[in-house]
């Protein structure tokens, strides 16, 4: 401990703090094989690739869009009742609501198991629990949602100004109403932005799921993948990039109207 | 209407206590002022009172019920009678004046329906009138961040009125504002309490202010009681000008 007291006080902190990240990075490129040249020699292969995407074939964009429209409703349903579960949790795991330690520390640890484990490997696991298909899926988000957002929401509340919570409660106002009046109305706008971000993430990750069985688009994508219809995998690609963008858009235009930000100077 | 016996406190993280043995006793309707330099224990004193601030030892009687004794729950009731004026206003900025003020009925509303902005009419005649008596009524839907300083704070004033406070506890509610504003709502705050019989503890730093209205002066040093003085008008100005003295005031 004392070396490196003495080190981080040394006059030569700057440098040795350089050939420590640079160390980082060498050790990180050395175990990953990260190479350019390998990326250069494979360009060709690249090019060939992309070049056999073209023209997209859209002779099956009809099912591909059914799928499309499957895997916005797992994530709709996925991230709805995830963000539902951890707005009702994300109170107990908040310091300043929450006194009681047990409670507080158990909540966050559910909110640490639920984050701490992929939507993929969820995935597998509600497959293997209620079998293939969408409804897997949409566990999945919900449990991965729940874990994020929840930890998201409860530092979004900690963060309230504790005077601000200290005006409401000398009014003579309970727990509820402290929370209804005096803070909801302060973590709004931060709720509705990591809702509507998780949102957006949940599309791409349920087309991930689709690929450990869990439905939607991500379904037909390893298909075409595997069966070498690139051109397919290009209009599939399209598709997912335009839900997307929509999705983007659309959350803009409902966080505006919802959150009033026109009246805001 | 306010006792406080033996009141002492200290701070977890701090070696000095914020309050040694202070004992006072206010009477209904009295507007005091509460001098001292920072750190003298004043804002401590306020939040104790309304138990913001639950104090180390001593006891505290609001008509004649120690509040440190209560359950929560008649802790809450003894709150909405004591109204708290914060410096930083403290007001929910996203909201608007009406929703801000209305939440000085917290204490009176039931639970459920005034989390969803439901109150009784009475509720609303109150918070009309209490923003009528500050002047923003018109503006009672214009958002809180849109405000000037001295708006907010008049929002806060409509907001501890709505309580219908038998008392009001200001901990420095000017020093946030410009000088013109900063008599504006302290005489508009003295007003207020004087017609309606509201006892007014005021924390205050700019002590021009302290020559009109006030009927006592208390000072705090380093936690301690350094002075008590009723204000008669034939020493106003000779006592006010040597307690500041002695408070490096002036």
């Amino acid at each position: 401990m004392n070396i490196i007291k003495k080190i981080t006080k040394s006059k030569y902190r700057g440098v040795l703090i350089g050939i420590l990240i640079i160390g980082i990075y060498y050790w990180a490129i050395r175990g990953t094989e990260t190479n350019l040249n390998s990326l250069v020699k494979g360009l060709p292969f690249m090019w060939d690739f992309i070049s056999r995407m073209f023209p997209p074939d859209f002779s099956n964009i009809r099912l591909f869009l059914l799928k499309t429209v499957e895997t916005l409703q797992m994530a709709i349903l996925g991230s709805s009742i995830g963000a539902l579960t951890a707005f009702s949790l994300s109170f107990f795991a908040a310091r300043n609501i929450n006194h009681n330690k047990i409670i507080y520390h158990f909540i966050r640890t559910i909110f640490d198991v639920c984050r701490g484990i992929n939507e993929v490997v969820w995935g597998l696991i509600f497959v293997s629990m209620v079998g293939l298909g969408p409804f897997p899926g949409v566990l999945a988000l919900s449990v991965h949602v729940t874990g994020a957002l929840g930890r998201y929401f409860s530092e979004t509340i900690e963060s309230v100004n504790p005077e601000t919570i200290k005006a409401i409660i000398s009014t003579g106002a309970n727990k509820v109403q402290l929370i209804f009046r005096g803070i909801l109305p302060e973590v709004k706008p931060n709720f509705i932005n990591y809702s509507f971000y998780y949102l957006e993430n949940n599309f791409r990750a349920a087309t991930v799921l689709g690929l450990v069985g869990a439905g939607g688009i991500g379904m037909e994508l390893l298909t075409s993948m595997k069966l070498f219809k690139t051109r397919e995998v290009l209009t599939i690609l399209i598709i997912m990039v335009a839900v997307v963008i929509l999705i983007d858009r659309l959350s803009a235009y409902i966080r505006k109207k919802v959150l009033k930000l026109e009246n805001i100077q | 209407m306010i006792k406080i016996e033996n009141l002492s406190h200290k701070y977890k993280n701090r070696d000095e206590e914020a309050l040694k043995s202070i004992n006072l006793h206010i009477k209904k309707g009295e507007i005091v002022a509460l001098l001292g330099p920072s750190g003298s224990g004043k804002s401590t004193l306020i939040k104790c009172i309304n138990k913001l601030v639950k104090p180390c030892s001593g006891k505290i009687f609001i008509n004649g019920v120690n509040i440190l004794d209560l359950k929560p729950r008649q802790l809450k009731e003894i709150r909405r009678k004591i109204a708290v004026i914060f410096q930083g206003f403290n007001l929910i900025e996203r909201e608007t004046v009406l929703k801000n003020a209305l939440n000085g009925r917290l204490g009176y509303a039931k639970t459920l329906s005034s989390c969803f902005n439901h109150f009784e009419k009475e509720d609303y005649d109150i918070v009309e009138e209490s923003l009528k008596s500050v002047s923003l009524w018109e503006i009672r839907n214009e958002r809180v961040c849109n405000l000037s300083g001295g708006q907010k704070q008049r929002v806060a004033i409509a907001r501890a009125l709505a309580q219908n406070p038998e008392i009001i506890l200001a901990d420095e509610p000017v020093s946030n504002l410009d000088p013109t504003l900063m008599k504006d709502i302290l005489s508009l705050l003295k007003r207020l309490c004087k017609e309606k019989g509201i006892t007014l503890i005021i924390t205050l730093h700019f002590i021009e202010m302290l020559k009109k209205d006030f009927q006592r002066i208390i000072g705090l040093v380093d936690g301690k009681l350094f002075f008590d003085d009723e204000l008669q008008d034939y020493l106003k100005e000779e006592t006010l000008k040597k307690r500041l003295e002695q408070l490096g005031y002036i």
